[in-house]
């Protein structure tokens, strides 16, 4: 069984004469140890669809299942719960705590309830060393360089070992050696670790190392392309 | 734990609203004691009375000033059943000269010699004679006067010597430090004609049971608490004091919660970060909460020893009637903290509705 399955889901903003369509009944599965790239011009609804994926939004109509589970009857306790456990987000231009080192924002999870402490220090240690990230583990957010920020928002995304990922755009403010090398560090995690990948990206050349290519125009899913 | 690592992280801007608290405790906490310095001042004397009534002339609407009362009147109160114990008393406002060419005003209290009314000394001993003056510390520390010492009161156009016999502890009148001499001096101090038309005191103090309320045609008796609260200026003054202490909690509750909603108008988008990947809302909030109450605890605490030090520095002369307490200090700085966290729910609330979707919206 796929792991995110999204049946007729449609998504509008405002209401009357100012309704926006964002999402237009798209129907889209992601299964286990595959990586999604999302690719359309901007406002084609690909983020709606990360965020409603991600419980962040809840759609106008239609079903979204993660194992199973139909996350658009979650109440407000059991999304957060869901954010937390089950899903990693990797946001555009990284969104670290400033004033946190890298180590600390990895660990910050830790304070959102349920956490084996021990365990996720350990966890954090793993990730940082996976992603070429010890030696900066104490330093400060702020003065990361771009790739490391990107790095360490991956690791933040798998502390709770999620098993579904959704990207935003995780290349758009580095050059092309460093973003190969975050999309690579994430590719290794989704295919070595049996999870699924939502990738939101505008560069082409990004798009084309993941597994499947779901092109959205206006709304909907115009083409679905596997690549592997 | 996120808000006091921010703390740690973000000294200068956390250093800056903390100062801001302290000043705005700092405030307070003089405020505070300059109310409580003026009730001190306005008549501790009259409350550390050994009595719990007071009988007024019945015309004097119950001014200790205008209060005079005849030996007619001060027999009738004396033989009052519910009364256990009465003594004469006088008050009269003179001006001392406490050494060649120095004065200063004190009020002067008349006592029987040996009464109940007549109080302890801590130094020196009790009255002796109608020459014989007690005063209080206050003045002693003033004029650096000694007991042994000669004090001259005017008298008429006159001046006469009285000598310190004891030193106690009773505070001021009229924010005046008392003094007490034997009644008989008193009326000659405060009526230096004709012995016939002085009045026998001014007020009488009492120790009974069922006495507030009662009249009679040349009295009227009240509480000591009533006899009090009735000084002359002293409800108007301690009404001033309290409108600027409330104020000065109401601009901290203010000042404390723009702060604080601007630093949190901030860190939105960070806030919703937080929040998308799966940071609770009440953990966000408690943990701005958590940010207030160290800010206004640290300020609160600086506050209170900025006020002690300018009590030993500034304020040790005695001059400016400031009064600390240890529960004066306490309440005042727990009423910041008070107002601080009221003041900053405006925040809690900002950050208990940010969006998570705001994440998403950061490009």
């Amino acid at each position: 069984m796929a792991i995110l399955q999204l049946r007729d889901v449609s998504k509008s903003y405002g209401q009357g004469a100012r309704r926006v369509e964002a999402l237009r009944e798209v129907t889209l599965d992601v299964e286990r140890g595959e990586v999604v790239a999302l690719e359309g011009p901007s406002g084609s609804g690909k983020t709606t669809l990360l965020a409603l994926a991600g419980a962040l939004l809840t759609p106008t109509s239609g079903e979204i299942r993660v194992d199973g589970d139909d996350i658009t009857r979650y109440g407000a306790r059991a999304r957060t719960r869901y954010r937390r456990d089950r899903v990693g987000f990797v946001f555009q231009g990284s969104n670290m705590v400033p004033f946190l080192t890298a180590r600390e924002n990895l660990l910050l999870v830790a304070d959102f309830g349920d956490a084996d402490r021990p365990a996720l220090r350990r966890r954090a240690d793993e990730l940082l060393d996976q992603l070429g990230l010890t030696a900066v583990r104490d330093q400060i957010a702020t003065s990361l360089s771009g790739g490391e920020r990107q790095r360490v928002a991956i690791a933040r995304a798998l502390m709770r070992d999620p098993a579904l990922l959704l990207v935003d755009e995780p290349t758009a403010s580095l050059n092309l050696e460093l973003g190969t090398r975050v999309v690579d560090a994430l590719l290794g995690e989704v295919h070595q670790r049996d999870k699924a990948c939502i990738m939101v990206t505008h560069d082409d050349r990004m798009a084309r190392r993941a597994d499947r290519l779901v092109g959205i125009r206006d709304g909907r899913v115009l083409t679905d392309t596997p690549l592997r | 734990m996120l808000a006091l690592t921010e703390i740690r992280r973000r000294k200068l801007q956390f250093g800056f609203v903390t100062g801001v608290v302290a000043l705005i405790a700092y405030l307070i906490i003089m405020v505070t004691g300059l109310g409580l310095g003026l009730y001190d001042a306005a008549g501790t004397a009259l409350l550390n009375l050994n009595g719990d009534h007071l009988a007024y002339a019945a015309n004097s609407n119950l001014s200790v000033i205008r209060s005079r009362l005849t030996e007619a009147d001060v027999a009738e109160v004396r033989a009052l059943p519910a009364a256990d114990r009465a003594t004469p008393i006088g008050y009269v406002a003179a001006v001392v000269e406490y050494a060649p060419g120095e004065t200063d005003t004190a009020a002067i209290i008349g006592v029987v010699p040996g009464a109940f009314s007549e109080p302890a000394v801590v130094e020196g001993g009790p009255l002796g004679g109608p020459a014989d003056i007690l005063i209080d510390r206050t003045w002693a520390r003033l004029g650096d006067t000694r007991v042994g010492d000669t004090l001259a009161l005017p008298i008429g156009f006159q001046t006469r010597d009285f000598t310190v016999a004891g030193i106690v502890d009773q505070g001021y009148f009229f924010f005046q430090p008392a003094m007490y001499v034997d009644i008989a001096a008193w009326r000659e101090l405060n009526f230096p004609g004709d012995p016939a038309q002085r009045p026998a005191a001014s007020l009488v103090l009492l120790q009974g049971r069922d006495l507030d309320g009662l009249r009679g045609e040349g009295w009227r008796i009240v509480t000591k608490e009533d006899g009090f609260n009735n000084i002359e200026g002293v409800q108007a003054q301690q009404s001033t004091v309290d409108a600027l202490r409330y104020m000065g909690l109401l601009i901290g509750a203010m000042v404390i919660g723009v702060f604080f909603y601007v630093i949190t108008l901030q860190k939105v988008s960070l806030l919703g970060i937080l929040k998308a990947i799966g940071a609770p809302g009440l953990y966000l909030v408690v943990q701005g909460l958590l940010q207030v109450l160290i800010v206004c605890v640290i300020g609160a605490a600086l506050a209170v020893g900025l006020a002690l030090l300018t009590k030993a520095t500034v304020l040790s002369s005695g001059a400016i009637p400031i009064t600390f307490t240890n529960g004066a200090m306490t309440v005042s700085s727990i009423s910041v903290v008070i107002a601080g966290v009221v003041g900053s729910l405006l925040s809690a609330r900002q950050v208990a509705s940010v969006d998570p979707i705001i994440a998403m919206q950061q490009q």
